[in-house]
């Protein structure tokens, strides 16, 4: 009976149906997560009146955007302004397919995933450019641009900084570079690679637009940059893609130097059950992400463009000569 | 698979022409960029990742990027759309259209193709990747290539940084 659903259309349809699924709920739940840890940061208990100690806060936020009134702007582009939150929240949906959650737990085992985690992560440069022409507004147009050349620029250190474990593995493909680091914590790329570690991490940050890199909204200079004109469910949706890219950028950190699902002491392998490590990691990226958040300003544009191509464009490449040499030898 | 192809080339060919016929150059941007889109998935029906990977990587996400940075860098934020004056060459349209609609038959109907080799999903590791991309083992012209592109990159930094550049002084 439960054959039919491990056949190839329809194994695919399900797997990405339910990653759809999740991804949306993982959006939700970090917003509460946001305000809880900003809370507690700041002394305070956070959303805590719908349900026990706040739980309940998404399903409620969730609701309350659903009843509000999608506004455009009179002059806006329309067709563009209502595509632009759909082009910013796929791409952030799609990389969950690559990641390998479990042994033998994969929606598609891509030879060439992290090659396909670079080309769909640039596309969401595409949705703010489109969410910013098409508000029509000096403040979105600003904030567009800044978050594109933005994304555009740190997408080279990225690409650099996943090149050492590439060489390392041999291989572009996630689930060889999971099984790569097998067999203890000491075995994961990230104490080989700490500097490409730190990179990617800083990269990924400014990827998604967290705090010390978000100019593109800089809600005190540009008010809200690209999602100035943005209501109701479309700038819910804004905000998924923000938590859902955010996840995403966690949880290829967690697989490519992290081990993915591997325990990190040898006699806690759980089976199946390895999802769990991978949940921890990712979370644990996730809140060092928060905590970054609430404590540090913003760059400016001209600090940001030097830290991307001065500091962290050298770092990799000198990196990647040093694994070269190091495999040489060794 | 007929649904999937169905889908795909429809997707590419109302993109395109909306490429062409849209007076917007934003729109013309976007609809490439969902054209490139289509043929990516085209890529991937051909059970060819990696293609299709690198085809939105280089086309969709910097070309297309590029493109709308341009656009938006040298027009006003607050003219009330980018228009353009759009060339009404009819004809040549037609010729170079009709030129290329009977070179493609003549690869796909006349050409030979060899034996039927299967579709796989591509070396899995990056060393037998990178051997058949520069054609090691074979004619040696993609190693050629690769370097002659490298050469052009490294120009192009040059060129970048050298315009770049801040004047120190007066016509320094």
């Amino acid at each position: 009976m439960l054959e039919i659903l491990n056949q190839e259309p329809i194994r695919f349809i399900l797997a990405f149906g339910a990653t759809i699924f999740l991804v949306l709920n993982l959006a939700a739940i970090l917003t509460m997560a946001e305000r809880k840890v900003a809370g507690y940061i700041q002394m305070r208990y956070g959303p805590n009146r719908v349900g026990p100690r706040g739980l309940l806060q998404p399903a409620a936020d969730v609701f309350k955007l659903f009843t509000k009134e999608n506004l455009a702007p009179t002059k806006a582009d329309l067709w563009t302004f209502l595509i632009a939150p759909i082009a910013m929240f796929l791409p952030a949906a799609l990389v969950w397919i690559v990641i390998p959650f479990a042994p033998g737990a994969v929606i598609a085992d891509l030879n060439v995933a992290i090659v396909f985690f670079l080309a769909i992560t640039s596309i969401s440069s595409l949705g703010i450019i489109m969410a910013g022409y098409g508000s029509r507004s000096n403040f979105s147009l600003l904030g567009a641009l800044r978050g594109a050349a933005q994304i555009v620029s740190y997408e080279v250190p990225m690409i650099l900084s996943l090149l050492g474990v590439i060489m390392l593995t041999g291989s572009l493909s996630l689930v060889d570079m999971v099984s790569n680091q097998a067999g203890g914590f000491w075995n994961w790329h990230f104490i080989s690679q700490f500097p490409m570690f730190l990179v990617f991490y800083i990269a990924g940050l400014a990827e998604v637009q967290r705090v010390p890199f978000d100019l593109a909204e800089g809600e005190s200079e540009i008010v809200g940059g690209f999602q100035i004109e943005y209501s109701g469910m479309t700038w819910g949706l804004i905000q998924a893609a923000e938590f859902a890219a955010m996840g995403v950028i966690s949880a290829v950190a967690a697989t490519v130097f992290l081990g993915g699902w591997q325990p990190p002491l040898p006699f806690l392998d759980l089976g199946q059950f390895n999802f769990i490590w991978l949940g921890l990691k990712v979370s644990l990226i996730i809140f060092t992400f928060q905590l970054i958040r609430w404590s540090l300003p913003r760059f400016r544009m001209d600090q940001l463009m030097d830290l991307g191509w001065k500091i962290l464009v050298p770092i990799c490449v000198a990196w990647i000569f040093v694994t070269a040499a190091a495999m040489l030898v060794f | 698979m007929i649904v999937a192809f169905g889908f795909l080339a429809s997707m590419s060919l109302g993109c395109a022409l909306g490429v062409v016929l849209s007076r917007n150059v934003i729109h013309s941007a976007l609809f490439m960029s969902g054209s490139f889109l289509g043929i990516a998935g085209f890529f991937v029906m051909l059970n060819a990742p990696a293609l299709a990977a690198f085809q939105v990587l280089i086309y969709v996400g910097a070309v297309t990027v590029v493109i709308l940075f341009g656009i938006m860098f040298t027009q006003r934020p607050s003219v009330s759309s980018f228009r353009t004056i759009i060339q009404r060459q009819h004809m040549p349209g037609l010729v170079v259209a009709a030129g290329l609609a009977v070179f493609l038959s003549y690869i796909v109907s006349v050409q030979e193709w060899g034996g039927q080799t299967e579709p796989g999903q591509g070396p899995q590791e990056t060393a037998t990747f990178g051997e058949n991309l520069l054609g090691v083992g074979g004619p040696e012209i993609f190693g050629l290539l690769f370097q002659v592109s490298a050469v052009l990159l490294m120009v192009s930094i040059v060129a970048a940084v050298v315009i770049s550049r801040r004047k120190t002084d007066e016509g320094g």
